[in-house]
């Protein structure tokens, strides 16, 4: 709890200096959210007409190229819970390939968001991780909002699907039904990306947003640190298990072996897909993104709000491809990395804390205050949040 | 439950205000005049539903008078001490009703904030304040309370879909049966 119990709606600049003091954590994660907070007392989110994303586009382009360009075929793409998508066609003189027509994509932030992250971050980790997994390629960003009305970046639109055309899904891919065929075209590549991203060479790559952890348990804190500062930016009733769970983690924060990218989001839903070959075009969603420990995306992709059982009566699978004992081993095969169990552990109870975090804190406070282009779906996607505080819970009972 | 009508019908009227309705054929009169209605009608349970218990012991204290004047008046009146005897009989229930209502919803939804707020500041100053052996103490009694009332938050939610494994909840009626008033 804050010394300070600030007005969330309209925070004081006492409020905000309190929560950087108590919760230290990665120089960019630390500058927007402390923007967000400055940003919050301001209007909701009111629709934006294409010509307005269109004209902001053409103004950030204008900066970037040399050459005419025309922009067409703009129109909204839905899909995903925290960011508006326009797609749209470029018509430009590439550098380096000469004159194209390239199909893209604007992703903007609206007012607030349900996971509130940095364009620069995104842009410079899609940028890094080209030509190591299948990635859209990224061109352009807008950091600050100075052409668009929110900050955005683009990139080039990826060909593909996120389910299979006769899959269920619900909202932003989350339980998403693979059907055996599928699963064994696509596990093989999920594990193999997976194992691509964690052995990638960082250090050489241009990634000036991001801090590096110490060795020891800075990684651990500083993930525990920006979401318990999200939950007391944003939260509104409170949650004594979520009180409970955070000096839990302090308490068995885990040691970083090796510092690896991990992208934070990995799982079904988030990756495109050739609904033919079963080929994976493109991973998605890079925007929380870090360098950090490779157990907190081994463990993410193991939460049941993203997988399902196999058939008649079959095990749970990992994002609904394979059972867990399989994943984790094809995975230690891939990579040469070994698999902490207890890391593991401590890394579940970790995304769920985040995932309640984001579900329960801000998505209703940015529901409430009407701070994004889809407020309705932000309230429906707060109803998941119990099934992960149990899922929280019963990690916590089984112990460190 | 953070999830409540309050944000679920705001968001509602701002989908279909915003992004629904623009998108509705103008040349389709009947869907247009039906999202309108759908909006109005979902900003007139967001002005009601906080108000509607209140309203409803109002009304029922009001009955409650009217019943006990109507005895009075028909006491004594040939052919209607039967049915005097029932409302005499019915009032006196509705009577025990109101007094067990006099709490409202809000008084108990603030009650529940109020607690939940407490009972984290507490957790989080036993954290740093206690050993490790009354820090597993109190873990314990958080995950055994966590227990009980995630359970009815699951099955609350349960019509969403989000559950792997829906038949190992029981159903919300069940788990709120003996629970009063």
């Amino acid at each position: 709890m804050l010394a300070i119990d600030g007005n969330k709606d309209r925070p004081s600049p006492a409020f905000i200096a309190e929560l950087r003091r108590r919760f230290p954590t990665e120089v960019e994660v630390d500058r927007v959210l402390t923007r967000k907070l400055q940003w919050r007392a301001g209007p909701g989110y009111r629709p934006l007409p294409l010509a307005t994303l269109i004209e902001g586009v053409a103004r950030l382009l204008r900066t970037q190229l040399q050459t005419p360009f025309a922009i067409s075929d703009a129109r909204w793409l839905a899909g995903g819970a925290s960011k508006l998508q326009m797609a749209f066609m470029l018509e430009w003189h590439r550098p380096g390939a000469g004159e194209q027509r390239t199909p893209m994509v604007l992703r903007m932030e609206p007012a607030e968001s349900i996971v509130e992250t940095s364009r620069m971050r995104e842009f410079q980790l899609i940028k890094a991780l080209l030509g190591t997994v299948p990635v859209p390629p990224v061109f352009w960003c807008d950091a600050e909002a100075e052409y668009l009305p929110y900050p955005a970046l683009i990139y080039g639109f990826a060909r593909g699907v996120t389910k299979p055309a006769t899959s269920s899904s619900g909202v932003s891919g989350l339980g998403t039904h693979l059907p055996p065929e599928l699963r064994a075209r696509l596990a093989p590549q999920f594990v193999e990306h997976l194992a691509r991203i964690h052995t990638f060479d960082f250090r050489k790559a241009e990634l000036s947003a991001f801090d590096v952890p110490s060795p020891g348990t800075q990684c651990a804190q500083w993930g525990v640190n920006w979401w318990e500062r999200v939950w007391e930016e944003d939260s509104d009733e409170d949650v004594p298990l979520l009180r409970l769970a955070a000096s839990w983690l302090r308490r068995h924060a885990p040691a970083l072996d090796r510092a690896s990218i991990v992208h934070a989001d990995f799982r079904v839903g988030n990756f495109l897909f050739e609904e033919d070959s079963g080929v994976i075009t493109a991973w998605l969603d890079w925007e929380l993104g870090r360098i950090g420990d490779r157990h907190q995306d081994l463990a993410w992709t193991t939460s049941r709000a993203f997988g399902h059982y196999a058939e008649a009566g079959g095990p749970f699978l990992v994002c609904g491809l394979l059972d867990e004992a399989q994943f984790f081993a094809a995975y230690e095969r891939a990579s040469g990395l070994s698999v902490v169990p207890r890391t593991v552990h401590w890394y579940k109870v970790y995304n769920a804390y985040m995932m309640a975090v984001l579900l329960l804190g801000t998505g209703y406070r940015i529901a409430r205050n009407g701070k994004t282009h889809q407020d309705v779906l932000v309230t429906w996607l707060m109803g998941i949040g119990y099934m992960l505080l149990d899922e929280m819970r019963e990690l916590i009972e089984r112990g460190a | 439950m953070q999830m409540r009508a309050e944000v679920q019908i705001r968001s509602m009227i701002k989908a279909l205000s915003e992004v629904v309705l623009p998108a509705v054929d103008a040349g389709n009169q009947l869907a247009q005049e039906q999202t309108r209605l759908t909006i109005g009608m979902l900003n007139l349970m967001a002005q009601q539903l906080p108000l509607q218990f209140r309203f409803d012991c109002d009304e029922l204290a009001r009955l409650l008078e009217f019943s006990r004047q109507l005895c009075e008046q028909t006491q004594g009146g040939p052919g209607c001490e039967a049915a005097r005897a029932e409302l005499a009989q019915g009032s006196e229930h509705a009577a025990e009703v109101l007094q067990r209502a006099a709490a409202g919803p809000s008084q108990v939804e603030q009650a529940v904030r109020e607690l939940r707020r407490l009972s984290g500041v507490l957790i989080g100053v036993c954290s740093s304040a206690m050993n490790l052996e009354g820090q597993d103490r109190v873990a314990r009694l958080v995950l055994a309370m966590s227990k009980a009332q995630l359970l009815r938050d699951r099955a609350w939610l349960l019509p969403q879909g989000w559950e792997p494994d829906p038949q190992a909840l029981p159903p919300i009626t069940e788990l709120l049966r003996d629970t009063k008033p």
